[in-house]
């Protein structure tokens, strides 16, 4: 046969791979309108991370992941294995809480115990409360947005303007701030959302110098008494926003409010695996929950929960709107169930546990999921 | 009978006379002890306080302009030759051949530093007492496009990256880089680079650029544990300070590096050379650790060059001579093909001029020992050191033509930009734009402050420690009392006239005794400055404005919220409890306006280890924000450590009632001094 014979058999072989490749979807997920994890590869101290308890992790836009642990900054080396930098290399304390990159300068800001660290092109730089504005030096949250800093600490959120060098401090001698322990921030184009630990969510327009306090009406620290009121519970213990979608932490419940009205989740009556929950990673517009039990991902309305059976086995349990939860076996799990950090993109997912780091590999999906980003 | 009653009138008149001198004597020491709170102190003049109006400081007047040349650039065709004159706000075009001057624009803003982009249809401006780039249409000769950026741009270049034309803009005063798309203006990203960035330097391919601090800082992740600011203590002192080399990405700004060079500075240039993969330069290497009165032992700074590769591997090695020194290395220019690199030395009033080939080749046999001392190898300048070219007073801006063939040299405390046949290696011409100045003894001082030859073999001149009047962040070891003891801030020469005495201790009653026979003799080692040239020199130094460390379009704008609490808190004359705050703790008693400082040695319980004396003169706060580190060794890296890691009990104000938010406050205020 020539080889010009072969363009037709050619043509239709590439159709039929590249309909195969589209429905590479396993069938158990084709209606999950979000990547599931069919298996989960685990990170600890053979790898070189330096402690068990991982509390944040981070992708760089440059492809590099960062771990902020019990006892120092890791990066993932090409090799895979983790470098850890400590207070001898300058970070400003060994405890890192969080992490985030400014997109511009791909500067690192980094949340510790004792202070606000910057990491930029391999140099740090230390920002405490007696060397700076910082309002405290146990920061727990730090976010970057077009440059401007913002940080919530254990006496007030902050701010840190690099250009001017100004700093300012938010608190309850300022703001509406019920207390000044703030557990989380995040800036968004024109809201900065300050998690307050015992205060409920602050709202602030920086451009209007407004503050605006939401509260759980029901000021019921156990009960979520009258559901998709407000914020579950004024002990916010971590906060995100994405997309327009606020999502609210507590260790009694988890709540979303997308401008018009909150929706509240409590483990009795939601597939929520635990009210306990203690960080979210929104991506497009789903939802990743770590908490003591493990990982709710939700868009909402469909949930898949990842566990760790009685046996150390990986357990998912998929709930899909009207329908019995499905529980499925997973061939590995999670390195450990309490979740401190999550880091989520199109193509992976990785969580930073009590007990060491994993990694979710999705199953086959169509990339991009634009599924969940075109719901409501 | 007349006469008996005109004595007895006169006599009592000068009993009463003597009276109310001796009365006014004891009431003025009364009162100035009363609001200094210290009771040995004797009569002081009343203007220590009182009648000082800053609209009559020196350099408050106004004062004669030069056009002196800054930044220089040559076009792609190498016919026209750009020149900023940043004291008379003007660019100048002239011919590169015969150096007339064709035309001239007006740039407000202290046009300062020139880049032109590829197609030389564009040249833009870093004017630099204005924050602000502007563009020039070359066509017409006008200022077409103009964006504010960070403070004081000195230093600026053009480069082609996938994602667009960029401009990356070294902002010398808040210690950042502005990157800049094109068409029109608009700021991609500021990112930080290290202290007072002055050079620029990008790839042809537009994938890498660099910025180059003038200032070192201390390196703190070299100090370990024991040096972080997080602890109170003096051990950051003793750590080498670095400049930092900043590697961007042009496209998005993004930092990839930062390359700290150990114990230089004063770098106000940089040139990539793409034949070798090479990042230069220039620089001074300070060793304010070591007894700065060492001069005959050559221990307190050379000139060298900084040779870094794109991994951020430095070597750095030495321009000057085992006995003869080449201060204040300034503008530096290499030729396309990377074969020589030309150095000015503003200080000593030169042209080096390094083989690159010689200098690839020593590096090439050197192993990492030998290069890591390299620097220290005053001998090794004849390996890569081909000629010296002399100059005019004070040659700080370079640039070369596209064929190599001709350096052209901003001479600039003469007011004219020479061109020099690099083959020949000789002046070929001169663009005459003024007259030199001689007649203005500001002029005249300001040769004498960057004049290396009042030191020993030409070691340094006031500038190398004093850039633009100011101060070069680094604590000196003055040997009075051991080595590593008696660590002196270096302080400001801005914004000092009307502000005597001068020291630390308070000991100098004028500029001229500071500047005169015993610096020469303890510092300088050669003699002293003569009369005329050391009255020049006062002259100039007065005339120098406080630094500025607020954006051009912040000043004449009324204080923040912040600032207004924070000068509230500046003059603060009660606690919020009502409790009175004694005079002599308020910062207003000390730290007078509208010069901010009495005048008057006070003790505010900063005597640390290694001091002789619980009292220090009181500095001035005028640009206070620019001027860190703080206090008479330097050991308050920021404003806010004055009154946390270093606060003395209330001795140095009143503090310990203040809130985080005061003491930002407080902050912001002194920003805007």
């Amino acid at each position: 046969m020539k080889p010009r014979d072969l363009s037709p058999w050619l043509t239709v072989a590439l159709a039929v791979t590249t309909l195969q490749a589209a429905e590479t979807t396993p069938a158990a997920f084709k209606d999950i309108p979000f990547p599931v994890i069919e298996r989960f590869e685990n990170f600890g101290k053979a790898e070189g991370i330096p402690t068990e308890k991982v509390h944040a992790v981070y992708k760089t836009t440059d492809g590099r992941l960062w771990l902020g642990t019990w006892n120092g900054l890791c990066v993932r080396r090409e090799d895979g294995r983790f470098h850890r930098y400590g207070p001898e290399d300058g970070l400003s304390h060994k405890m890192v809480l969080q992490i985030v990159e400014d997109p511009q300068t791909g500067d690192l800001w980094i949340a510790t115990m004792r202070g606000l660290t910057r990491l930029s092109g391999g140099r740090f730089t230390v920002y405490t409360q007696t060397n700076s504005g910082l309002p405290n030096n146990v920061v727990y949250g730090v976010d970057v947005r077009e440059g401007r800093v913002w940080v919530a600490t254990a006496a007030g959120a902050g701010s840190f303007n690099p250009k001017t060098g100004e700093w300012k401090i938010y608190d309850h001698n300022n703001t509406v701030m019920h207390e000044p322990w703030c557990y989380a921030i995040k800036a968004t184009p024109d809201k900065v959302f300050i998690g307050v630990w015992g205060g409920g969510i602050i709202e602030h327009d920086p451009r209007r110098g407004t503050f605006k306090e939401y509260r759980d009406p029901d000021r019921d620290f156990h009960y979520d008494l009258v559901p998709d009121d407000g914020p579950i519970n004024d002990i916010t213990s971590w906060l995100s926003w994405e997309d327009g979608v606020l999502w609210q932490c507590t260790y009694f419940g988890f709540a979303r409010y997308e401008g018009r009205g909150w929706k509240t989740w409590v483990e009795e009556k939601t597939p929520l695996l635990s009210n306990f929950t203690q960080f979210v990673w929104p991506h497009r517009r789903v939802a990743w929950i770590g908490m003591d039990r493990g990982v709710s991902v939700t868009d909402g309305e469909t949930w898949v929960n990842y566990e760790v059976g009685p046996k150390g086995e990986g357990l998912r349990t998929l709930y899909r709107p009207g329908q019995p939860p499905e529980v499925q076996t997973m061939p590995t799990a999670l390195a450990n169930c309490f979740v401190l950090g999550i880091y989520v993109d199109d193509e992976e997912a990785w969580f930073a546990t009590s007990n060491g780091l994993s990694r979710g590999v999705f199953a086959p999906y169509p990339r991009p999921a634009t599924v969940a980003r075109a719901r409501p | 009978m007349k006469t008996r009653g005109f004595v007895l009138i006169s006599l009592a008149g000068l009993v009463a006379a003597g009276g109310l001198s001796s009365g006014g004597y004891f009431w003025s020491v009364g009162h100035v002890r009363r609001w200094t709170g210290n009771p040995t102190l004797g009569f002081v003049s009343c203007t220590h306080c009182h009648g000082n109006d800053l609209s009559k400081t020196a350099w408050a007047r106004p004062r004669p302009h030069h056009p002196a040349p800054a930044g220089l650039a040559v076009s792609p065709d190498g016919r026209r030759l750009y020149v900023a004159l940043d004291d008379v706000d003007e660019v100048v075009e002239a011919d590169a051949e015969s150096l007339a001057i064709l035309r001239r624009t007006a740039v407000a803003g202290g046009p300062f530093g020139l880049a032109l982009d590829r197609s030389g249809r564009r040249l833009f401006v870093a004017c630099r007492h204005q924050d602000r780039v502007a563009q020039l249409d070359l066509e017409t000769f006008r200022e077409v496009d103009s964006l504010f950026v960070g403070v004081e741009p000195v230093a600026l270049a053009f480069t082609e990256t996938p994602e667009g034309e960029r401009l990356i803009v070294a902002n010398s005063g808040s210690g950042d880089a502005a990157v800049l798309s094109l068409s029109p203006l608009k700021e991609v990203a500021r990112p930080g680079t290290g202290r007072e960035p002055f050079g620029v330097a990008v790839s042809p391919d537009g994938r890498h650029a660099w910025v180059m601090s003038r200032l070192a800082e201390p390196d703190l992740a070299r100090g370990g544990a024991s040096a972080h600011p997080a602890e109170a203590g003096f051990a950051h002192l003793f750590l080498p300070a670095a400049a930092e080399l900043t590697h961007l990405s042009p496209a998005g700004g993004r930092v990839l590096r930062r390359v700290p060079l150990e114990s230089a500075h004063l770098s106000e240039d940089l040139a990539f050379v793409p034949a070798r993969g090479w990042v230069l330069a220039p620089l001074v290497k300070v060793r304010n650790l070591v007894p700065i009165t060492q001069v005959a032992n050559g221990w307190v700074m050379s000139s060298g060059l900084a040779v870094a590769d794109l991994q951020g591997h430095v070597t750095q090695v030495p321009l000057d001579e085992a006995n003869d020194y080449f201060a204040d290395p300034a503008g530096l220019a290499v030729d396309a093909a990377g074969r020589r690199a030309y150095v000015a030395s503003g200080g000593s009033d030169v042209i080096t001029v390094v083989d690159l080939d010689r200098l690839a080749a020593w590096l090439e046999q050197a192993d990492d020992a030998t290069r890591r001392e390299a620097i220290r190898d005053l001998s090794l300048s004849t390996e890569y050191v081909v000629a010296r070219i002399p100059t005019g007073r004070n040659p700080r801006h370079l640039a070369l033509s596209p064929d190599g063939r001709r350096l052209y040299v901003s001479v600039r405390l003469e007011d004219q930009v020479w061109a020099v046949d690099t083959e020949r290696l000789t002046v070929v011409g001169k663009l005459v734009l003024g007259d030199g100045g001689d007649s203005d003894p500001i002029r005249r001082g300001e040769r004498v402050f960057t004049k290396a030859a009042h030191t020993f073999q030409r070691q340094f001149s006031c500038r190398s420690c004093h850039p633009d009047g100011h101060v070069d962040g680094l604590a000196y070891d003055f040997d009075g009392d051991g080595i590593g003891d008696n660590l002196l801030d270096n302080r400001t020469l801005r914004g000092i006239d009307r502000t005597p005495p001068f020291k630390w201790n308070g000991k100098n009653p004028s500029l001229q005794v500071q500047c005169g026979p015993r610096f020469a003799r303890v510092l300088m080692r050669t003699d002293p400055i003569p009369p005329a040239e050391l009255e020049d020199l006062v002259r100039f130094l007065n005339s120098l404005p406080p630094a500025r460390p607020r954006h051009f379009t912040e000043l004449n704008k009324p204080l923040s919220p912040a600032a207004e609490r924070g000068r509230q808190l500046f003059f603060a004359t009660h606690r919020p409890d009502g409790t009175p705050i004694p005079i002599e703790r308020q910062c207003q008693t000390c730290h007078r306006p509208p010069l901010f400082t009495n005048r008057l040695k006070t003790a505010v319980g900063t005597r640390g280890p290694r001091d002789l004396t619980d009292e220090f003169d009181t500095p001035h706060l005028l640009g206070v924000a620019a001027s860190a580190p703080y206090l008479h060794d330097g050991r308050a890296r920021t404003l806010e450590e004055l009154w946390t890691t270093y606060q003395t009990n209330d001795l140095h104000g009143v503090s310990s009632y203040w809130s985080k938010h005061q003491l930002n406050d407080l902050i912001e205020y002194l920003k805007t001094l």
